[in-house]
């Protein structure tokens, strides 16, 4: 053991060397960490968003399936409406309820509504005048 | 000697190594292309989409025909465990006997298509039932199904599919199968062994068109008002058959074409074939009296005639021929009396309008005939009769005149004759016929129809047969006052010809066709109805004979036109 400071001196600046040179090549593990978890998290995320779309495809599909459904129902639907518009159901109906035919027309005349054309006594007139002037 | 072993090993691993890298090079990159072909080929299906039908429509957008999807129930009889059960189980519920299912399960075959057609409910329920009771070795395919909703209404016009394709072959449906059965679509899809879609595998779809919608003018009260008229006209007056048109004067629009007996599409397996058949197109006739309104609007348009114009008109019209002459006669009189040509249209005289006819000549009379669409068809129905209608060249000079001056030797559909009727009512401008007012396609574009007119008479000449029609329906002689309405004015003529058998070369002596046509109201004519029954026969209960067409035909007009007349809100005229 010397006490001598420079040679102290000069064995801190080797130590000091040495701990700086050991420092330097020390293996970088923290691009590489960083590195692999990119890999790693990239690939389970393409996992996962493989897995997604595969999800939303089943959905989809199903969804196809039920727009599918509904249209046949509402075209089932459509052919019951259609059905109930029979003329001949709804006169056999009428005909049970004991529903008939008026007998008598009864028109009403609405005078603030103008009949289009011409009243039709004028042209039955005209008609006739038609007839009446022939030689 | 260890050595020599442990080199052995190595080099059949090596060998093995070996292999699988040439294997590997083989599959991955110098056939890759060919292997990937393969498999993609045994995962991916070319699929038809099958285009849905199109509909049929009335004017007012109702169904008549259209399509659903239907429940088709397919048997794969290798996976039935029970045979006899299970014929016992699905019998009850399909349209197939016991035994036919039995020895259809009993069969090697894997397809048998058990039952078709179920909608619904039905379907539904099919389905609990099956799986209630554990009945193995079925499957299910989605068909479209032809369903007719108004089931009778109009079905000789609309007709009906048929065969597995479900093609038109009937009716409207055959005349526009084209436009009505659309475009098939495909899809190529990847799926895994088990027929299951793969998610994110090979999927194009080519969309299939759907066939186009046909928008009719027919109205379905009218129409069905005017087939249960006739249905009950035949069972009062024993006629066999009948039919009966009403026009839109103004647009030549079918309002309806009713035809008895009729069917029902949905389930016409027990139908006699002869009753598909539209008559109101199909069906030739000779029109008798209701065609002197051509030879007198003829006249009249000519200007050989006057309404006023009076003819000594005798209760016979000889014309000597060998070996025996031909007599044409007049009922209702035995002397000669002196008739208007308003009278002569009235009273439906045979002679009157012969002598009318005598003025006017041949050629002609067979200008207007042409003109007013007789001896043509419309192109638009299937099975459409033109008719006949000679040439003017070939008419013999002696009663080849005066039958087709009234009503004889010329055929015509009973839509002709509305047409004429039509034309007198629409002011003289013939009309063409139709019943497709338009064509509604997959991309909503929509094909209207285009009309076809021509003039065939002046509007005053129109005017005046509209007058003198009204004067068979009101005048003391009219043949045709049984087709009043009240509230309304009406004009039309009646028709009573024998019938022609064909197959005999000769007339019936018996059988008559009765015919009514006509127009509402006179002041302003909305609507023509034609009506014609095929031997009607018997008395009514006023003990008029009931093949005359006055008696038998003119009472369905009156109905038939006045419920038109409502329906479609004419306001009555008549004082």
């Amino acid at each position: 053991m010397t006490s001598n400071p420079a040679v102290l001196r000069r064995r801190a600046a080797i130590e000091l060397d040495e701990a700086v040179a050991l420092q330097l090549h020390k293996p970088k593990l923290r691009p590489w960490i960083v590195f692999t978890l990119t890999v790693v998290v990239a690939f389970f995320g393409m996992i996962y968003s493989r897995i997604s779309l595969d999800r939303t495809a089943f959905e989809l599909d199903e969804l196809e399936g039920r727009i599918a459904e509904e249209e046949a129902r509402f075209l089932e639907l459509e052919v019951e409406v259609a059905q109930l518009l029979d003329p001949a159901r709804i006169d056999q109906a009428a005909a049970e309820l004991g529903l008939q035919y008026p007998a008598e027309l009864v028109s009403l005349e609405v005078p603030a509504i103008e009949a289009e054309g011409l009243d039709p006594g004028v042209r039955l007139a005209q008609l006739d005048n038609l007839l009446s002037a022939q030689p | 000697m260890p050595d020599v072993r442990l080199a052995l090993v190595g080099a059949f691993f090596v060998l093995v190594w070996l292999g699988i890298g040439v294997r590997l090079v083989d599959v991955q990159a110098l056939n890759a292309d060919a292997y990937a072909d393969r498999g993609f080929e045994q995962r991916v299906r070319q699929e038809e989409l099958v285009a849905v039908r199109g509909s049929i429509l009335d004017r007012d957008h109702q169904a008549i025909a259209t399509s659903v999807d239907a429940l088709t129930v397919i048997a794969d009889p290798t996976l039935i465990v029970d045979d006899v059960a299970t014929a016992q189980l699905l019998a009850p519920l399909v349209s197939r006997t016991e035994d036919e299912l039995i020895d259809a399960f009993a069969s090697d075959r894997r397809y048998y298509v058990v039952q078709r057609g179920l909608t619904g409910d039905e379907a539904e329920s099919f389905k609990l039932y099956v799986t209630a009771n554990n009945i193995k070795g079925l499957f299910y395919a989605t068909e479209p199904k032809r369903i007719y909703p108004f089931a009778s209404l109009a079905s000789q016009l609309v007709g009906f599919v048929g065969g597995d394709e479900g093609r038109g072959i009937e009716g409207l449906e055959y005349r526009y199968d084209e436009e009505l059965a659309g475009v098939p679509g495909r899809q190529v899809v990847e799926r895994d062994p088990y027929g299951n879609p793969i998610p994110q595998g090979h999927h194009t779809v080519e969309d299939a068109v759907h066939g186009s919608d046909l928008v009719l003018t027919i109205d379905s009260q009218i129409q069905f008002t005017a087939e249960k008229m006739l249905e009950e006209a035949l069972l009062d007056t024993g006629a066999r058959s009948g039919s009966v048109v009403v026009l839109d004067v103004q647009t030549g629009g079918v309002l309806a074409m009713a035809n008895a007996p009729t069917f029902d599409p949905n389930n016409r397996r027990h139908a006699q074939p002869w009753i598909f058949r539209n008559g109101a197109v199909a069906n030739v006739y000779e029109p008798g009296s209701t065609l002197k309104v051509v030879t007198v609007a003829a006249a009249i348009e000519e200007g050989i005639v006057e309404p006023s114009t009076v003819f000594d008109v005798p209760p016979e019209y000889v014309i000597p021929l060998e070996p025996e002459p031909k007599i044409y006669q007049d009922v209702g009189h035995e002397d000669t009396l002196a008739m208007s040509v308003g009278e002569i249209v009235a009273r439906s005289s045979n002679v009157g309008t012969i002598l009318i006819q005598s003025l006017l000549g041949n050629e002609t009379h067979h200008e207007y005939l042409a003109s007013f669409g007789l001896g043509t068809s419309t192109g638009e129905f299937p099975a459409e009769s033109a008719g006949s209608l000679e040439d003017a060249t070939d008419w013999c000079v002696s009663t080849c005149g005066p039958s087709t001056a009234i009503g004889y030797r010329v055929g015509v559909t009973p839509l002709q004759m509305a047409g004429v009727f039509a034309t007198i009512a629409n002011d003289g401008v013939w009309m063409e016929p139709h019943v497709v007012d338009a064509v509604i396609h997959d991309d909503l574009t929509v094909d209207e129809y285009e009309p076809v007119s021509r003039p065939v008479l002046s509007k005053a000449t129109a005017q005046i047969l509209q007058r003198l029609l009204m004067g068979v329906v009101v005048s003391e002689e009219g043949t045709g006052w049984r087709a009043a309405i009240a509230g309304y004015t009406v004009g039309g003529k009646t028709g009573t010809t024998e019938k022609y058998l064909p197959d005999q070369g000769a007339y019936s002596e018996t059988d008559r066709i009765a015919s009514f046509i006509g127009m509402a109201p006179i002041s302003d004519p909305r609507i023509v109805v034609a009506v014609v029954l095929d031997s009607p026969h018997g008395e009514n209960e006023d003990g008029d004979d009931l093949k005359f067409g006055g008696v038998s035909a003119a009472p369905v007009f009156a109905a038939v036109m006045e419920a038109a007349l409502h329906d479609l809100g004419v306001p009555p005229d008549a004082p």
